[in-house]
């Protein structure tokens, strides 16, 4: 176990993991020049522009905080360069859980057990490898004929409305079922999502009534805050 | 982060230029953009494509590990049965929602549900731009992209040394951030019931239904979003008949 700690924290897998987060880096800058060089075209202000990002960032401290928590879970079973390889990219954590532990029993080692080997460990990683890439593949291959169909829908103006209604049903149906998968997890997390549910209002509500906009940026942050002190009370 | 931002469409753009930019720094138009986005967007994939298989190839020829392609291929195929359709279905579910642009950024970065979209729809309601209009992806890319760059910068700083400090939490408050997901879920899905509530009826009836009823986990996205989709455009129809008449 201690052996294959170390393969696993080798410099050799150091270098792949901070190339694939330096891509990721570079991917986010390179979207975020390309979208504030096209926002005038779209009738989009630089003050807008520069809300957008900041609301980004800032909402995203929430969600970053909670993978912090699976990133170093996941660091005692893995390594620390797959961890940052594999929650930095694409995978949800309970999906690179089920690549890794999958794969580690096919070559006769549970994760993180006794007698968890190299091989074991190289196992784990095809397998999350692997699995990640398919997700790519489609999208690196897909995408462009994905953009050709929306584009031919939203020549008429008539489609551009209906294109709209289908974005947020499909928000609206891709939120729920993410919503519906935590409340059957138990009682404590339905109690939680209703209580966000009724707090995000009210805290839309005061960002209008008092012209509070910066209060909309947080009210993310604030839910979740207000989510895990519920759920700290109940549990 | 210091980006320059172009001026308005008529003004000569040479005052707003930022030191780093030459005279080339000009105004894309959306279909440049797209172009542009699929570019640089397949690029950094197929990148990582490569990079995510060299790695399991370095561990497995370089340094003398190989498993054997026996146990990888069994691996592999116990994995691939529950997750493979996943894979087209996830990509093409969230494509109205993500965009071009926001299809190649979510699916890179990963936390599509828990971060990428909860950031793109909150921005979209900040700035006022609705979803799956020009203005709305470049708010969503904008979005995400940064969320994407503080999520790998709060990551990269956690692995390279911040981690004992969040060990030194007591466990009855790390026990408490598994209801950072429910909260993020139910506060997003309030965001779009306030403007439209019968469609939140709908979804959230989906939600629980896929969830609990006898739907295989791989169908599940993909039923609830569609079923979501179809029922609220029967609804809208049924309205705009009913004003008709």
């Amino acid at each position: 176990m201690e052996n294959v700690m170390e393969l696993a924290n080798s410099t050799g897998l150091w270098i792949f993991a901070l190339l694939v987060a330096g891509i990721v880096v570079f991917q986010a800058i390179t979207f975020i020049r390309l979208a504030t060089k096209t926002s005038a075209s779209v009738g989009m202000t630089p003050d807008e522009v520069r809300a957008a990002i900041r609301t980004g960032a800032i909402s995203s401290l929430g969600p970053s905080l909670a993978i912090v928590f699976v990133v170093i879970s996941f660091m005692t079973l893995i390594g620390d360069p797959i961890s940052l390889m594999r929650i930095g990219i694409i995978g949800s954590a309970a999906i690179e859980t089920v690549g890794a532990s999958l794969g580690s029993e096919a070559a006769g080692a549970g994760l993180g057990s006794e007698n968890f080997t190299g091989q074991a460990f190289t196992n784990a990683v095809w397998v999350m490898c692997l699995g990640g890439i398919g997700w790519m593949l489609f999208v690196a291959l897909f995408t462009k004929s994905l953009g050709k169909i929306q584009h031919k829908a939203a020549a008429k103006n008539k489609n551009v409305n209906a294109l709209k209604a289908v974005s947020t049903a499909a928000m609206i149906g891709a939120f729920s079922y993410l919503g519906g998968r935590e409340m059957v997890k138990g009682f404590s997390e339905s109690i939680v999502l209703v209580a966000a549910f009724i707090v995000m209002p009210i805290i839309m509500w005061i960002s209008h009534k008092l012209n509070w906009a910066w209060l909309r940026e947080w009210s993310l942050g604030l839910v979740i805050i207000v989510g895990i002190a519920v759920g700290y009370f109940i549990s | 982060m210091n980006m320059s931002i172009p001026a308005g469409r008529n003004q000569v753009s040479e005052s707003t230029i930022d030191t780093r930019e030459t005279s080339e720094e000009t105004i894309l138009d959306f279909e440049t953009f797209h172009t542009k986005s699929h570019f640089w967007g397949r690029l950094t994939i197929w990148s990582v494509i490569t990079l995510t298989l060299m790695v399991p190839l370095y561990l497995s020829f370089v340094l003398g590990f190989h498993p054997g392609w026996s146990a990888i291929l069994s691996g592999f195929a116990a994995y691939a049965s529950i997750i493979a359709i996943v894979w087209v279905v996830e990509p093409i579910s969230y494509y109205p929602v993500l965009g071009v642009s926001g299809t190649y950024l979510a699916f890179l970065t990963g936390n599509i549900g828990n971060m990428c979209l909860p950031c793109a729809s909150v921005a979209q309601s900040v700035v006022g731009a609705e979803p799956g209009t020009k203005k709305g992806e470049i708010t969503s890319t904008l979005a995400m992209a940064a969320a994407s760059f503080v999520n790998i910068m709060i990551i990269l700083f956690v692995i390279l040394g911040g981690s004992y400090l969040l060990s030194l939490l007591p466990a009855s408050i790390t026990d408490s951030f598994r209801f950072v997901l429910p909260a993020i879920f139910g506060g997003v899905i309030a965001q779009f019931a306030i403007q439209k509530p019968s469609w939140g009826a709908i979804g959230i009836a989906f939600g629980l239904f896929v969830n609990i009823g006898p739907i295989p986990r791989a169908f599940q996205t993909f039923l609830c979003v569609l079923g979501t989709i179809v029922v609220c455009m029967l609804l809208q129809k049924m309205k705009e008949q009913k004003d008709k008449a």
